[in-house]
């Protein structure tokens, strides 16, 4: 009887979240340039740094850049998911609301990572006008559908960062000094088993690590990724973004519960 | 009667400087966090230079391309200082709403301007030291001991043309809503014009002029040149065209000031977003 009347209060939570998202994006569309910059510019090096060296490493340029347009937008909107909050005030009102934090703050996660892929269109369409036409898809359809799974492991990704955000004054730190480390942490302009093999563990941490090494798995012949192939890729990203949920879910939790203790969330 | 009256109230020069140098990473300049400024120094020059090593490295390249991308890196992330975190200023004068007040001041333009880039010239040099140590140590570039005064000079010539950019990019930005777009494609785009990954000579001729404009671009070269241990002759014209270049971009940085100043002055308008 109970449960009924919140799963719709989430539902609209996340979907108001997500129109407001929308409808500040779409006022202000600007604040997409500064995230795709960086990977058309990575893309068009990577992209001249390739040449020669065969078709498909047009598809690591394009994947590369495209991953990180949208790991920029998730890491960036990620802090500023909770710190709009923040800096307007809202975060103890939004907190005290009858529906779970989380679910306002999926609606932006979810904005995000679809902004994101805006963002890895552009980056697309520069680097296949640079390169004279696209690149050779062995199999489009599972490509789409890989892609799209990449992206919720993105989601999960930004929504524990979100969370954990709120404890840290050093979200800015992290989104723009560490930015480079999560580009090569995951893999996303060459293979994670080109660096130190004591890194390769750390990577796994990350969901994206698992779904990007899939996806390049069916999208270049004779790509050379973790050696249990894409199959257990996949099984690998679900199951670590389903511990990044239940982590999500759990900080959240945390933060509702002391916020309403304590008090002093809302304070720099 | 009114030079007396106007010199009693004109700051002196070297203190409107010293007071905008020191006052400026805790007021106006961008990223000059202690967290971000070390960030700035030992992280970034790393990851960047780590990225793009291994991106050469997956192209087939050699070690010659290596030592080429990551001594273009350790340069290149000069950037972050030098431009971003400079460009910036103007952005945080209308936010914080001193931009008035800082345009009715009497104090000396050039000192309060170029003040303002002491603090990032010095953590410009640190950068490059550091990132020119990685290049060293981690991915095996010869440094000769002997070309060190060569490179010091390189580096300082270029620190202070990219921190002339960064003030040029901030008078731009002065008639701009905000700075952080212009910021963001200065901040990278060095990668793709100045010779910073691959040479110069592989990209098409109206994106090497466009490189050709950019401080970057000869710095780096003064910086390779010193490192191979080139003549002081051949040193010496890129020596001057860093300077130049760093010339180049104060003075247009001061003019643009002058003249939206004015324009501030007669519509009022320029100070708000």
């Amino acid at each position: 009887m109970t449960d009924a009347p919140m799963v719709g209060s989430r539902r609209r939570a996340t979907g108001a979240s997500l129109r407001l998202a929308i409808l500040l994006f779409v006022a202000d569309p600007q604040w997409l340039v500064p995230a795709t910059i960086a990977p058309i510019i990575f893309g068009l090096v990577s992209f001249e740094l390739f040449r020669g060296e065969g078709p498909y490493f047009l598809t690591y340029a394009i994947l590369g850049a495209g991953m990180m347009s949208m790991w920029g937008q998730t890491l960036y909107g990620s802090g500023w998911a909770t710190g709009q909050d923040r800096n307007l005030g809202t975060l103890e009102p939004t907190i005290q609301a009858p529906t779970p934090y989380l679910y306002v703050v999926l609606g932006r996660i979810i904005w995000n990572v679809v902004s994101g892929l805006i963002g890895g269109v552009i980056v697309y369409v520069v680097v296949v006008i640079a390169a004279g036409g696209p690149p050779a898809l062995p199999n489009p359809l599972l490509f789409v559908v890989m892609f799209v799974f990449v992206m919720v492991t993105l989601a999960s990704v930004g929504i524990v960062f979100a969370a954990a955000f709120v404890y840290s004054r050093f979200s800015g730190f992290i989104q723009n000094i560490g930015e480079f480390a999560f580009y090569i942490g995951t893999g996303c302009m060459f293979p994670v088993i080109l660096l130190p093999f004591w890194t390769n563990p750390i990577a796994l941490f990350f969901p994206p690590t698992w779904a990007l090494d899939a996806l390049r798995y069916i999208s270049i012949p004779g790509y050379v990724g973790f050696g249990w192939g894409w199959q257990w890729d996949v099984v690998g990203a679900v199951v670590v973004t389903a511990v990044y949920a239940a982590i999500a879910g759990t900080l959240f939790h945390r933060v509702e519960r002391h916020v309403l203790e304590v008090g002093n969330l809302a304070d720099y | 009667m009114a030079t007396p009256l106007r010199s009693a109230y004109q700051p002196k020069f070297w203190k409107a400087f010293w007071t905008n140098a020191v006052l400026a990473p805790r007021t106006s300049l961008g990223f000059m966090r202690l967290d971000f400024v070390l960030g700035s120094i030992f992280v970034i020059p790393l990851t960047q230079m780590v990225f793009f090593v291994f991106v050469v490295h997956l192209g087939g390249g050699g070690q010659s391309e290596i030592e080429f991308t990551a001594v273009g890196n350790a340069v290149a992330t000069i950037t972050y200082t030098s431009v971003f975190a400079v460009c910036q200023t103007t952005d945080t004068e209308k936010q914080q709403g001193t931009m008035e007040h800082l345009l009715v001041s009497p104090a000396n333009r050039f000192a309060l301007y170029v003040g303002r880039g002491i603090i990032p010239i010095l953590v410009s040099l640190a950068t490059v030291a550091v990132g020119l140590v990685y290049a060293d140590v981690f991915f095996q570039v010869p440094i000769p001991a002997s070309t060190i005064p060569a490179l010091a000079v390189s580096v300082t010539l270029t620190a202070l043309a990219m921190v002339g950019f960064g003030l040029l990019l901030g008078g731009v930005a002065l008639y701009l809503r905000t700075s952080i777009i212009l910021g963001n494609i200065f901040l990278f785009i060095g990668l793709l014009l100045s010779g910073v990954n691959f040479p110069v000579s592989n990209l098409p001729v109206p994106l090497q002029w466009a490189g050709d404009a950019l401080p970057l671009t000869w710095g780096l070269s003064a910086i390779r040149a010193a490192i191979a241990g080139d003549s002081l002759s051949s040193l010496g014209v890129l020596w001057g065209a860093v300077a130049l270049s760093g010339i180049i971009s104060i003075g247009l940085a001061m003019g643009l000031w002058g003249v939206f100043e004015r324009r501030a002055l007669a519509t009022g308008a320029i100070a708000r977003f």
